[in-house]
């Protein structure tokens, strides 16, 4: 039995929000001296498993604790109570464009976006002319980032993370990445990272290409778990529950 | 009495490894400041020269101003005592006032990534650090017509800028980490930069210090910058060399250091919070 890619237990995490709508003198010495009183939960008791070669969605309301717990699995946040216990090498793709300096050249960006990722410039150097096809940049690459479309910028930073070959995936909506063409490009690279038993982690509100792509799936709401099973049927129970919560504002 | 002994070993053993964790991204800390300091005049006709200009500038404006107020009795080399003074002391303020944003700047990096989270005041650093060797090619252009030609003591340089840089790391560290659950300090680093200025010998030259009440001057020996100063000008300009500033500056620099690091790499693990 191998062990899991990714392996949450337990994982609980409370923020202390620090900017009040209206801070007042007086509230703020409150605040100073009992902390505890702004808590929020965002996840509480979250446990599940994500097994190698396999595609995993995570689905739920805007607020639900999905960003949390992705931040979680990259290990930038750590839980209050709870581990994350990760096998792999881990490429992260919760926002795009991580590291980029819009004012500089589109290849100059592919290293600092490399070099955040933790590379030596020397594997950037083997990387680079394989990025920039596969962006399919062309003679844009010599360019400011900032004069980039929104698809050529999506592109750029899709291309960095797949060439970093990663064990392990986490993306957050971004599954709607370019034009078609590219869209077909980046569904082969991530069924070529399951087939050598890669994993990704999948959040979207699309839950068409949650069915689609995931095996299994997990719903999220107020930071519980509210199922976790094979995508058709978590996505099926969502939907239920979202028409239901619907229906008293639709009156 | 083993427990301790092991919990000592543990810590040496972390300490190692985030040390060389760092080292491993040195590359990145380097090409993500000279990206900062190639974009910042990225738009400007006139580029990567602005890094000369700006310190340039900025002396002439002291010079024009100070040398009015002093007029008549303006001490000998005035103005390179004056462009000295400045470019030392931007060197820091420019790493404190960098350090106090490095955090909530690059907080999209920090919530994506794990690194060792000291890279980012340390690429301030960098991009502070050639700033300065840049405006210290102006000092030479000035002073070189005045007859200050500098010999092969110039490459004691180095001490002096070893101690600062140490010291520009401890000081944003510690400002990096205050700055993140209390973005006032970020309102409060220009005022606390403009007092220490003129708490500084550099824009009143040094023998005013026998004009000031006792505790003043005190404080004024007391202050880093006083010794940092004192060395540099003795390497660059033949100011005559002072024992205690070097030992009073290796001091702090050990102390701001050291106290700056061990403060900012033990919250680092919760920093991703108030982003």
């Amino acid at each position: 039995m191998t062990r899991p890619a990714i392996s949450v237990q337990d994982v609980s995490v409370r923020f202390r929000p620090y900017v009040d709508r209206k801070p007042t003198f007086r509230k703020t010495l409150r605040r100073l001296r009992s902390r505890e009183l702004t808590e929020v939960e965002a996840l509480s008791g979250v446990s599940f498993k994500v097994e190698k070669g396999e595609a995993f969605g995570i689905i739920g309301r805007n607020g639900a604790g999905k960003s949390t717990l992705l931040r979680c699995m990259a290990r930038t946040l750590r839980p209050d109570e709870g581990k994350v216990v990760v096998n792999g090498k881990i490429s992260t793709l919760l926002q795009l464009g991580v590291g980029f300096n819009p004012e500089l050249s589109g290849g100059k960006n592919i290293y600092l976006g490399c070099l955040a990722q933790g590379l030596r410039r020397r594997e950037v150097d083997d990387l680079y002319d394989e990025i920039v096809a596969y962006a399919e940049l062309e003679d844009a690459i010599d360019r400011p980032v900032k004069t980039y479309s929104s698809g050529m910028f999506s592109r750029l930073a899709f291309s960095i993370s797949m060439a970093l070959e990663p064990d392990i995936l986490l993306l957050d909506e971004i599954l709607a990445v370019g034009d078609e063409g590219f869209k077909e490009k980046s569904r082969t690279a991530m069924e070529e990272l399951l087939d050598r038993s890669g994993t990704i982690v999948l959040v979207s509100h699309a839950l068409g290409s949650i069915e689609e792509f995931c095996g299994r799936a997990m719903w999220l709401s107020s930071g519980r778990v509210m199922e976790i099973g094979p995508s058709r049927d978590v996505v099926a129970a969502y939907k239920r529950w979202v028409a239901g919560e619907a229906k008293p504002a639709v009156r | 009495m083993t427990t301790v002994l092991r919990r000592g070993r543990n810590r040496v053993r972390r300490i190692r490894a985030y040390a060389a964790d760092l080292w491993s991204r040195r590359e990145f800390a380097w090409y993500m400041a000279m990206g900062n300091l190639k974009s910042r005049n990225a738009s400007t006709a006139l580029g990567l020269l602005w890094w000369v200009l700006n310190p340039l500038l900025l002396g002439l404006v002291y010079f024009i101003v100070f040398g009015l107020i002093f007029i008549g009795n303006r001490p000998e080399g005035f103005l390179a005592y004056l462009m000295s003074g400045m470019f030392v002391f931007q060197f820091t303020s420019m790493s404190m006032s960098g350090g106090a944003n490095s955090i909530l700047q690059n907080s999209k990096l920090l919530v994506n990534l794990r690194f060792p989270r000291l890279i980012l005041p340390v690429a301030h650093l960098i991009e502070a650090g050639v700033g300065f060797l840049a405006s210290l090619i102006v000092l030479f252009a000035m002073v070189i017509p005045t007859g200050v030609v500098p010999g092969p003591e110039i490459l004691l340089l180095v001490v002096p800028f070893t101690l600062q840089l140490v010291f520009n790391l401890g000081l944003a560290a510690v400002v990096a980490r205050l700055a993140i659950p209390f973005r006032d300090i970020n309102n409060l680093v220009p005022y606390l930069n403009r007092m220490w200025l003129y708490m500084s010998p550099i824009i009143w030259p040094l023998s005013y210090l026998d004009r000031v009440p006792r505790r003043l001057a005190l404080l004024i020996d007391l202050n880093p910058m006083t010794g940092f100063l004192s060395l540099y000008r003795s390497v660059l300009l033949g100011y005559p060399f002072e024992w205690s500033a070097l030992w009073g500056t290796a001091a702090w620099s050990i102390g701001v250091g050291l106290v700056g690091v061990v403060l900012f790499v033990k919250y680092e693990s919760r920093m991703a919070r108030y982003l």
